[in-house]
């Protein structure tokens, strides 16, 4: 069963002095699986923000039907096991890390105070944080909210974590760890949704993709099945007289004949490797130039 | 149910503390009762008057400041920094949300009052007057004029900027203690319309001199204890319909 199911969800905004309506969101159909990482991708102003406020009933969509945990609408329990992190960490900066997920267990409702002060304990030490636990949000750097605001989203063990944008900003390490640290969230059975412009960590995290571009889904499915569509190659590197040449065959049907060829050309076959486009390339074309509806 | 507001309050009031708002406040009331003990040295006969005067006055406008500046910014602070979003997107209602900041604030008023009122009795004691319950009802007429400011602060901050928010309120305090004065000076004229204005503004707006209790503190006058009872109930009636107004105008706001 899906954890969310999105169904023909629209919203518009009215904007500008004399309001005109603006089509943010055109009937969007996807579903969220568990213990799945789900990329959620499209360029600045694609609708990405937008769908997340829906999910959480910060943003109230014009139409469309959402069924969370196979119930209709977000009810008080479904958002008991929904976990969000936005885009920026705004966060109470008068709190220290620790006072921060505490109020945030508080929240949760269905948390003791004992297995509150545990939970809290255990993500500060998990995220890295624990020798920075009292000190106050404010002297916190860009990285480290990252991280207390990805504990705050875990701290009552939900079984949805929205994410929108979590690695954006941080320095090559802070998205190797945090991207780590979702990994393992969505392995121990947690429906992991995230947006992300960092495309790169988007293809080594993520398993199913919706992709959006001006609000309309693109794709929605199997994130290698997605890239092996956009168009999958061969390179065959070969040598002679110690010079190294590399061929690119399209068509894997080439293959045997192009082999037969270069061998016959007294080539030595040093590799043949099958090749993908990257999710950058890919989303390129599919999210920014709409050249293939998949 | 009340958890969710109870944390809400109690972070609320963690935030105003740490923010260091209560400073200004504390040195502004302690000052002025510092001036009541000079002033009040200048005239024997009247010095115990002048002290109490100048004490609940300090407490008075400590509270009113409080409820309209820092009830101004109690919403609006959560939209703008967006810390609302986080809040929101756990089990918590709006109206949850709102009586929650309204509690904390409540909460922060009554921690000045008590800090307050501590060291005019000093003063007073110090002045050898003998402080009295009548004291105590002046300072709870200030609390509930707090509370209703708080309301109005947090209606308006359901949609507009935190200076139109402050203007508003401090407009209304002003036509609130004014409104018995307005209504008898335009009884007082022939024309039938700024009669029916008047006597209109009497109904749509909070009377605040209802909590008006103040000479209680200063002259031996009995307690007027069913004006209190009526206050307590007007007053937290319209607390509790500004809340509902602001759930209203909030409950189904895009949050962006």
């Amino acid at each position: 069963m899906a954890v969310v199911s999105v169904r023909d969800l629209k919203k518009s905004y009215r904007k500008g002095f004399i309001p005109k309506r603006t089509q943010v969101l055109t009937g969007l159909n996807f579903d969220i699986q568990p213990g799945v990482v789900t990329g959620f991708l499209g360029g600045n102003g694609a609708g990405k923000t937008t769908t997340m406020k829906c999910l959480l009933g910060l943003v109230f969509p014009d139409s469309g039907e959402l069924t969370y945990f196979g119930q209709p609408g977000l009810t008080e329990a479904a958002k008991q096991k929904i976990g969000f992190l936005p885009e920026r960490p705004y966060f109470y900066e008068h709190l220290t890390g620790i006072e921060f997920l505490r109020f945030y267990g508080q929240l949760s409702i269905k948390m003791s105070s004992a297995q509150i002060k545990q939970r809290s304990e255990d993500l500060l030490k998990r995220v890295d944080l624990w020798h920075a636990k009292d000190r106050l949000l404010r002297e916190y750097s860009k990285g480290m909210l990252q991280k207390v605001g990805l504990a705050q989203a875990l701290i009552h063990r939900p079984e949805l974590v929205i994410l929108d944008e979590p690695t954006s900003g941080l320095d090559p390490d802070g998205r190797y760890y945090l991207s780590e640290l979702i990994r393992e969230t969505a392995s121990e059975g947690t429906a992991v949704f995230l947006s992300s412009h960092q495309l790169n960590d988007a293809e080594r995290i993520c398993e199913q993709l919706v992709i959006l571009r001006e609000g309309r889904l693109v794709f929605n499915g199997d994130a290698s099945g997605f890239l092996d569509q956009m168009g999958v190659h061969h390179e065959l590197v070969l040598s002679k007289g110690g010079e190294r040449t590399v061929c690119r065959i399209d068509d894997s049907s080439e293959i045997q004949k192009r082999l037969k060829q270069v061998m016959d050309e007294g080539y030595e076959v040093l590799e043949l490797n099958r090749q993908r486009v990257s999710l950058e390339e890919a989303f390129v074309r599919v999210g920014l130039r709409g050249e293939q509806n998949v | 149910m009340f958890k969710p507001i109870w944390s809400i309050a109690a972070n609320t009031f963690r935030e105003i503390i740490r923010d260091r708002i209560l400073y200004g406040i504390g040195v502004f009331a302690l000052l002025l009762m510092g001036v009541s003990v000079a002033l009040g040295s200048l005239s024997f006969a009247e010095q115990s008057r002048i002290a109490a005067n100048f004490a609940i006055t300090g407490v008075h406008l400590s509270v009113a400041v409080l409820s309209i500046f820092v009830g101004s910014t109690l919403v609006t602070k959560e939209l703008e920094k967006k810390t609302i979003m986080t809040l929101l997107a756990r089990p918590i209602s709006r109206w949850q949300f709102l009586l929650g900041k309204a509690l904390g604030l409540t909460m922060i008023n009554v921690v000045v009052v008590f800090a307050l009122s501590l060291v005019s009795l000093l003063v007073f004691v110090g002045l050898g007057v003998d402080p009295s319950a009548r004291f105590l009802v002046s300072l709870y007429g200030v609390l509930l004029e707090g509370v209703v400011l708080m309301g109005l602060a947090l209606f308006f901050s359901g949609f507009a900027t935190p200076i139109v928010v402050s203007s508003c309120c401090v407009g209304l305090y002003l036509v609130g203690h004014w409104l018995d004065s307005l209504s008898y000076f335009f009884d007082k004229q022939s024309g039938e319309l700024i009669y029916y204005v008047t006597t209109g503004m009497t109904y749509v707006l909070p009377n605040l001199e209802r909590f008006n209790w103040r000479t209680l503190a200063i002259y031996p006058d009995p307690i007027p204890w069913k004006s209190v009872y009526a206050s307590t109930f007007y007053g937290l009636t319209w607390f509790f319909f500004l809340v509902f107004a602001t759930y209203l105008v909030i409950r189904r706001k895009d949050l962006g």
